[in-house]
């Protein structure tokens, strides 16, 4: 009776788990009831063969050097968009003009799959960091930008009017209702932006890059070492879903006044 | 309409037209008059103008652009097929969802694109390997949005349909279906940019035909002017289709106001 | 008079995962005629509403057993319908599409559908609004449709949970005015769930008040009015006393829930 009251308190999490403990188990087994041709057997690799690269590859520190690289690029990248994409999207927000102005641009760009640019930015700053700091830049400012623009535009005309009537000036307005209005915009849009900078740094380090973890899966990939691939694919995706998952929660504290919408990443 | 009038009404349409074409003179006026450019690293709008025209009554153009369709094609299809019924029983099956949830978000918020070279490597150079990222790329939107769509469907509406004697068939395809389209609809528009993404990477990784191949061709033999075309018609492309997807979420919802994070 | 709606014993629990039970209803008896228009009234959670959804058919009490016209409810029918009081009506669908919905249901053939729902948006006094879309229409021509989708299927008792509680005051004195017209001419047993006494009192020919939760019946009242009634009626002292004696019984259950 106990058993089953636990399982009913915890149904979506013990579902959850067990299904990605089952996925993991069967693929661990195939090797056991599937016998490969061989050239099949050349992709295939097991979790537990997966695992076992990456303690190696920790242990020598490879992971760490390529680790490194990537961070670097990630965090320029990011911080160069936040730096532009935010000021620039309030002025936006306020300016109906600059807005019209670059809006060509701005919906342009973010339609077009930014990875587009890469072949003309390694021929600008050539096979290197900075060419990986321009893609993850361009990818990463974009959400930024509009998220901000949006959450000034979309800040409640009665609010402002509120506090105008108690003789608050424009920089006053901004900070006591536009800014506070926005900030979950913009943490949404800081949400998106981290998934295109890692999107960047990945294929940036497939094809501008001769160090980083992107750089580590496609030699990899070219050697047939498959599991050192996948080693590098999963510490992407844990990197990915906890700082996705971080920057969620910060939303959910910081706007729990705004409605829900569809997951968008 | 007085000629005030005339120009406040489509002040954006104006605004932006003129920011394009100043740019694009300004842009041309630079690099002709004040600046040499550097054929290697610049280039100007009456070169990109030229080589558009030569990519335009070309063959190699046209031929590239039925490549890669053909591949985003394959994908993307996939992908819908795919996607949306496992969305509608997620959302409709209160097991199925705890079981598929975690998994599929981690795999959603995880860059995939990052499986490209293991893609290639196992299913070659051709349609299928980049067909096969396209659908990895795009699926997850027609997952998670047919999903958010069924769980909002109003349950007074399946209340309404259950009063008046209607069994689970009428329920799909009198409530939940219309409900969800504008979800779904939202998840096509994000999920081309995903799947343009796919096919992109990849072209550039290992292709020898195909507009990305294309685009890294010209970059490595520094045709300057024939990469920008590229790029451009690859960029229309991305803005038609998801300027497409927009005015058909609104056809299909008037109802609904659009205020969603992009 | 025999009774066409009957109920009897009816209780019911709801259960929760997080929260006790909470009983909804309690032994909760109820006999309606034929042609009549009975009121419900009662203090918020009593249980109307729920009892409503069970005669509907969508909830099944725990224990006690209904009939309608001798024959035991165990499910939805077409012999009952009801008007929701968020409208419920589907925002894909044009209005006269919307009124069709439980002839579709039906497997009605298009022709008779639509003539039937033309019929029915001319009654509530839609015409030139078949074309319009929910989100175009105002609160009272929303519940117009609703009205007129649960009078297609020819019910033989319409079912009225707080049908006009999201309109404004206006809009809702003008609907219950027409609503009386409209019951006078199809002549349909009513069931109407309110929270106001003026309503009640000004719409039934009796209203049964219910207790605070668990709900079970505590007084019926007669209201001996004449019809038809018109609006002026409301202003009269008569009717003000009606709404004294309705008060009376209602406020005890008020103020208990504290």
């Amino acid at each position: 009776m106990k058993l089953k009251n636990f399982y009913t308190e915890h149904e979506s999490s013990i579902l959850g788990t067990g299904f990605i403990v089952v996925l993991l188990a069967l693929w661990e087994s195939v090797p056991l009831w599937y016998a490969l041709p061989k050239g099949m057997a050349l992709f295939f690799t097991t979790p537990s063969k997966i695992a076992a690269a990456f303690y190696q590859l920790l242990l020598n520190g490879e992971i760490e050097k390529h680790f490194y690289v990537s961070a670097i690029a990630f965090l320029a990248g990011l911080g160069l968009s936040i730096v532009v994409g935010l000021p620039l999207g309030l002025i936006m927000g306020r300016s109906a003009t600059l807005e019209d102005l670059l809006d060509p641009y701005v919906t342009a760009s973010n339609a077009t799959p930014r990875i587009i640019f890469l072949p003309l930015l390694i021929l600008w700053f050539g096979i290197g960091i900075w060419s990986k700091i321009a893609i993850v830049f361009a990818g990463a400012v974009f959400p930024l930008l509009i998220n901000t623009y949006v959450g000034v535009k979309n800040v409640n005309r009665v609010l402002v009017n509120v506090v105008r009537s108690f003789g608050a000036s424009e920089w006053q307005v901004m900070k006591i209702v536009v800014l506070p209005n926005s900030v979950p915009y913009i943490i949404a849009g800081l949400r998106l932006a981290i998934g295109r900078a890692i999107l960047g740094v990945v294929v940036g380090e497939f094809f501008g890059s001769s160090q980083g973890l992107g750089y580590m899966i496609a030699s990899a990939a070219t050697n047939y070492k498959v599991d050192v691939v996948f080693v590098g694919v999963v510490i992407f995706m844990a990197l990915s879903v906890i700082l996705t998952f971080s920057v969620k929660a910060l939303e959910s504290r910081l706007a729990s006044w705004r409605p829900e919408t569809a997951k968008t990443f | 309409m007085t000629a005030k009038g005339f120009f406040t009404e489509r002040r954006r349409l104006w605004l932006g037209l003129f920011s394009v074409c100043f740019l694009v003179a300004a842009w041309e006026l630079v690099l002709t008059y004040i600046v040499p450019v550097n054929p290697f690293f610049f280039t100007k709008p009456s070169l990109i103008a030229a080589a558009f025209k030569e990519q335009l009554q070309g063959a190699r153009l046209w031929h590239d652009l039925a490549v890669s369709s053909q591949a985003f094609i394959w994908g993307f299809s996939v992908a819908v097929i795919v996607g949306i019924p496992a969305g509608l029983v997620m959302g409709w099956r209160r097991r199925v969802e705890y079981s598929l949830d975690p998994f599929l978000t981690a795999l959603y918020a995880s860059p995939l694109v990052a499986l490209a070279p293991l893609l290639i490597i196992v299913f070659g150079v051709g349609v299928f390997g980049k067909a096969a990222l396209v659908f990895l790329l795009s699926v997850f939107p027609f997952v998670f949005n047919t999903f958010a769509g069924v769980k909002s469907t109003d349950l007074l509406l399946i209340n309404v349909i259950r009063s008046f004697g209607g069994n689970e068939k009428d329920l799909y395809l009198k409530v939940i279906l219309p409900s969800t389209m504008p979800y779904i609809i939202a998840g096509a528009r994000l999920a081309i940019g995903r799947g343009l993404v796919g096919i992109i990477v990849g072209e550039f990784y290992a292709a020898s035909e195909g507009i990305g191949f294309a685009i890294t061709q010209a970059g490595d033999t520094y045709r300057l002017p024939d990469m920008f075309v590229g790029i451009i018609i690859l960029s229309l492309i991305a803005v038609g289709l998801t300027e497409l997807m927009r005015k058909l979420e609104l056809t299909v919802a008037p109802w609904r106001a659009n205020d969603e994070v992009r | 008079m025999t009774p066409f709606i009957q109920a009897q014993n009816i209780t019911l629990t709801f259960k929760s995962k997080s929260r006790d039970p909470v009983t909804a209803l309690s032994n909760f008896d109820l006999a309606v005629g034929k042609g009549e228009f009975v009121s419900i009234l009662g203090p918020s959670g009593c249980g109307k509403s729920t009892f409503l959804n069970m005669l509907l058919g969508l909830i099944k009490p725990d224990s006690g057993a209904m009939q309608l016209n001798g024959t035991p409810i165990t499910g939805p029918g077409q012999e009952r319908a009801m008007v929701f009081q968020e409208f419920g009506l589907l925002p894909w669908r044009t209005a006269q599409a919307n009124v069709e919905l439980g002839l579709e249901l039906k497997s009605m053939p298009a022709i008779e559908r639509t003539d039937r729902a033309v019929e029915l948006i001319k009654l509530v006094g839609l015409n030139g609004f078949e074309g319009h879309y929910p989100h175009e229409l105002s609160g009272g021509m929303k519940q117009r449709v609703g009205l007129a989708r649960a009078l297609a299927t020819e019910p033989e008792v319409l079912l009225m949970d707080e049908p006009f509680a999201a309109l404004d005051a206006q809009t809702r004195d003008l609907m219950q005015t027409e609503l009386l017209q409209i019951w006078e001419r199809t002549k349909k047993t009513v069931l109407f769930v309110t929270h106001s006494i003026e309503e009640a009192a000004y719409l039934s020919d009796r209203v049964i008040v219910m207790t605070a939760r668990p709900g079970r019946t505590k007084d019926i009242l007669k209201i001996n009015l004449p019809r038809p009634r018109d609006y002026e009626m409301r202003l009269t002292p008569e009717f003000n006393e009606i709404k004294l004696r309705i008060w009376e019984v209602l406020k005890e259950e008020l103020t208990s829930r504290g």
